[in-house]
């Protein structure tokens, strides 16, 4: 048990300063930025209790929200894509009790069901994100552009990141 | 008691949630960035910290485009200073010259130079950050220029950072005007290319031609008057008000470049700021 809060925390600093210190920068065709720290909330263990996830969501979001100068609208979405992360598993995957692992990842949920709850998730999450930002300037083409290909652009490093750490997983074994 | 404690238990994730969707609400709301607190923007020690070493690294990425600029820059102020001498000499020809008066226009403004650090162009609102605050004598709503135009204003200052409205944030207004007719009117973004903004409530009757150069007006205490912020595109016909048209302006200043700032200390702001505010009483 000790390990893997040691590894989450790991996994934490590394993203949050990786979103903040390179990947805020990066904004493909004006329209895809990646957002690969919400891999945190979607790698904690689905048997931690739910205020815990909502706490660490909420506490993430609001360390971007502070780097990024954007207030609130990590926190917020963040906060939603905690409370809805369960409920998207459980569109695909209904026995939590055969779970090998408490993280959701390729091993424990098998590639199918995990690229469609990581799909899922990082889309809603970037829903909520665009749409929000959209309160500022409304634009319907700009937004629908930013959310598909926000969405793959996260989606594709997040896929990367998750095989660069499982590799890592499997030497140690 | 007993069963409000067990609701309360039941319950508690959809308290905690609703509890921080409202505290990420209050944040989000508290649009006005002048009412942000320290803590909670890229100027705090940490941030500033972390951006200030990776911008170690960075600082050298565009330096070749910088250094083009700056002696473009740097020839235009060498011919400036050839036709002023020269105007000099003709005065001195026909006159006195201890009787000229002494011509200080800018002598009230003083500048300090400071590196960029954090920035952003992606955004709908866009902020920098920049490694010098307090302890350099960086105050709030002085103005922030780089070797081409204007940048933004600051905005909120840490001990060793602080943080700048861009020009490409909706909140910033720039009051402008145009260099050959002296129109004006003020600048602002409009969320779309990172290299445009709109002048808006310019007269009907201005006449802009392709080409012209906008500057800063001077009205307000933060920057002093001519200051180039860009060029002139097109007249956008908003359609809505009779009495003012809207100019698209390309911005002088490369946001996705920028390095080196110059911040604009103006020791006259005070004065003004208070006489303004007498005017305010009095009335």
């Amino acid at each position: 048990m000790n390990k893997t809060i040691f590894n989450l925390i790991i996994i934490f600093i590394l993203l949050v300063l990786a979103q903040v210190v390179i990947f805020n920068h990066i904004c493909l065709f004006n329209v895809a930025t990646p957002l690969i720290f919400i891999y945190f909330i979607l790698r904690l263990p689905i048997t931690l209790s739910l205020n815990w996830t909502l706490t660490l969501a909420f506490v993430t979001g609001l360390i971007v929200d502070v780097f990024s100068n954007t207030q609130g609208l990590n926190t917020l979405s963040c906060t939603i894509l905690a409370m809805s992360r369960k409920s998207i598993l459980h569109l695909y995957f209904s026995r939590e009790d055969d779970l090998t692992r408490p993280e959701p990842t390729i091993k424990s949920l098998g590639l199918g069901i995990y690229i469609k709850y990581l799909f899922s998730s990082t889309l809603l999450y970037c829903l909520v994100i665009f749409i929000i930002d959209a309160f500022t300037f409304f634009n319907p083409i700009m937004l629908f552009a930013r959310i598909i290909f926000s969405t793959l652009l996260t989606f594709i490093m997040i896929l990367g990141l998750d095989s660069l750490l499982a590799s890592k997983n499997e030497k140690r074994l | 008691m007993r069963n409000l404690l067990n609701f309360l238990v039941r319950y508690s994730s959809w308290i905690l949630f609703i509890f921080y969707v409202v505290m990420s609400c209050v944040l989000l709301f508290n649009n006005n960035p002048y009412q942000q607190h320290i803590y909670m923007t890229s100027a705090n020690n940490i941030a500033s910290t972390i951006y200030k070493t990776r911008s170690n690294v960075t600082s050298y990425f565009h330096l070749r485009d910088i250094n083009d600029d700056l002696l473009k820059k740097n020839g235009e102020l060498e011919l400036e200073v050839i036709a002023l001498k020269q105007k000099l000499r003709n005065i001195g020809d026909s006159i006195y010259v201890d009787t000229v008066a002494k011509i200080k226009p800018l002598s009230q403004f003083d500048f300090k130079v400071a590196h960029v650090i954090n920035n952003s162009i992606a955004r709908t609102h866009n902020f920098i950050t920049i490694d010098k605050g307090a302890n350099d004598g960086i105050k709030p709503e002085m103005g922030v220029l780089d070797q081409n135009g204007v940048v933004g204003i600051v905005n909120i200052v840490g001990e060793n950072a602080s943080r700048i409205i861009s020009i490409l944030n909706p909140d910033l207004r720039l009051s402008c005007k145009i260099k050959n007719t002296n129109d004006f009117g003020s600048l602002v973004w409009d969320g779309k290319n990172c290299q445009e903004a709109i002048l808006e409530e310019l007269p009907r009757h201005a006449i802009v031609n392709q080409g012209d150069t906008i500057i800063t007006s001077g009205y307000s205490a933060v920057f002093p008057e001519g200051i180039p912020v860009g060029i002139a595109i097109n007249r956008i016909n908003e359609g809505s008000d009779d009495n003012c048209f809207a100019l698209r302006v390309k911005l002088l200043t490369d946001f996705a470049k920028l390095n080196a700032v110059k911040i604009i200390s103006n020791d006259q702001k005070d004065e003004i700021r208070r006489l303004e505010a007498d005017g305010r009483q009095n009335k």
